[in-house]
């Protein structure tokens, strides 16, 4: 069972929605690039931009589909946002060790890791700072969580030499 | 021109790109990603922030970073596009012209998400101008920051003289192999295009207008 609700198409004004929020298609090649650019630029300060932003995004869209979807359970919620992370071409993430008080999530094929690898080869540090913003951004929504209380990080990542990526996320 | 642009947006709309069992997209010989729009102007924005704040004197510069990714974007993803068995199906067997070429891009991407492209001149070799309603980066813009004093849709703006290098400089028409050399090759050429968004939502315009011409060499 699949529990991910479809975006919503206007195709005379060329926009696509799902929970409010605009959707775009881009491929590795542009994700991928436009990251590095970004730590290139900002060196140790990316991080924080591309994690936050990443929340941001994330917990915007996942708040406005958990209006729609009008579910109670937070364990829906997070099926729903790994669900709909999966089907929006991120990767497939097991989030059954996330809780109210944060945990561990790992997934096998993740879009950044992947695309990175196919571009350069491997990076000497875990990158896919996205993803760590989407589950922060998805524990914060399904436990209701003031943003600010919820931090994510990735502990491995396949573009780093790791089996498969890893996620700590800490609730304050 | 044959280029039917419903048809091949629905076609391209209802093609269903939704992750597989891997959760990955892998399509017109790409990993596609149907991305949160918040996410590229939070950071493409951001970035462009903290750089000129720091560094007004660096404002081209730091702009010319994004057209960068643009182009990368462009000469993949619409190269790769074009040289799809996707395309081939659906868009070739509509094409007349080189000119249809571009046509036919234009129409991929709006099924995109980035807003309404609209062809409004095309000279053959030359020059493109092209209309664009609700671009993802000026609606971003504006809910965040107040009105702009340039343009910021750096992303259409870098991906429509990418689109026309493909066409017309790297002659997409023949599908040569997408290298890294032949991109350095097809953007770093003296004649190649360049484009200039005129007017921009994000600083007030009705919709956004960009006109790619060649470089002087």
């Amino acid at each position: 069972m699949s529990f991910h609700l479809a975006p919503k198409a206007d195709l005379e004004r060329g926009i696509t929605t799902l929970g409010g929020r605009r959707l775009v298609f881009h491929c590795h090649h542009y994700n991928v690039f436009l990251q590095r650019t970004i730590e290139d630029a900002l060196q140790e300060r990316a991080p924080g931009l591309l994690v936050a932003a990443g929340m941001e995004a994330s917990r915007s869209m996942l708040q406005g589909l958990e209006n729609d979807a009008r579910s109670g359970s937070a364990a829906d919620a997070l099926r729903r946002a790994a669900d709909t992370f999966a089907a929006q071409g991120f990767g497939r993430m097991d989030v059954s060790g996330l809780g109210v008080g944060g945990g561990l999530a790992t997934l096998d094929h993740s879009h950044y890791a992947v695309g990175w690898v196919s571009r350069w080869g491997k990076r000497p540090t875990p990158g896919c700072y996205f993803v760590a913003g989407f589950l922060a951004g998805a524990v914060a929504v399904a436990y209701r969580l003031a943003p600010e209380r919820v931090t994510s990080r990735e502990t491995e990542c396949v573009a780093a030499g790791d089996e498969r990526c890893s996620f700590r996320v800490e609730v304050w | 021109m044959a280029i039917d642009e419903r048809v091949i947006v629905e076609t391209v709309a209802g093609m269903g790109l939704a992750g597989n069992e891997e959760g990955l997209i892998p399509a017109f010989g790409l990993y596609l990603t149907n991305h949160y729009a918040d996410f590229y102007n939070r950071i493409s924005f951001g970035v462009l922030g903290a750089l000129i704040r720091e560094n007004p004197e660096l404002t081209e510069d730091a702009i010319a970073l994004l057209t960068e990714a643009a182009h990368v974007c462009a000469f993949h993803t619409f190269g790769g596009i074009m040289e799809s068995v996707e395309w081939d199906a659906l868009v070739q067997p509509m094409i007349e012209s080189r000119e249809d070429w571009v046509h036919g891009m234009i129409a991929v991407v709006n099924a995109f998400g980035w807003g309404r492209f609209r062809v409004a001149q095309l000279l053959p070799g030359e020059r493109l101008v092209v209309e664009l309603r609700d671009s993802y980066e000026s609606c971003g813009y504006l809910e965040s920051y107040p009105q702009a004093d340039g343009p910021r849709c750096y992303l259409a703006n870098g991906g429509l003289a990418g689109l026309m290098n493909l066409v017309y400089q790297g002659d997409i028409t023949r599908r040569p192999a997408l290298t890294e050399d032949l991109y350095r090759e097809v953007f770093s050429h003296p004649r190649s295009f360049r484009s200039r968004e005129h007017l921009c939502a994000a600083k007030g315009d009705s919709h956004c207008e960009f006109v790619v011409e060649r470089m002087q060499g």
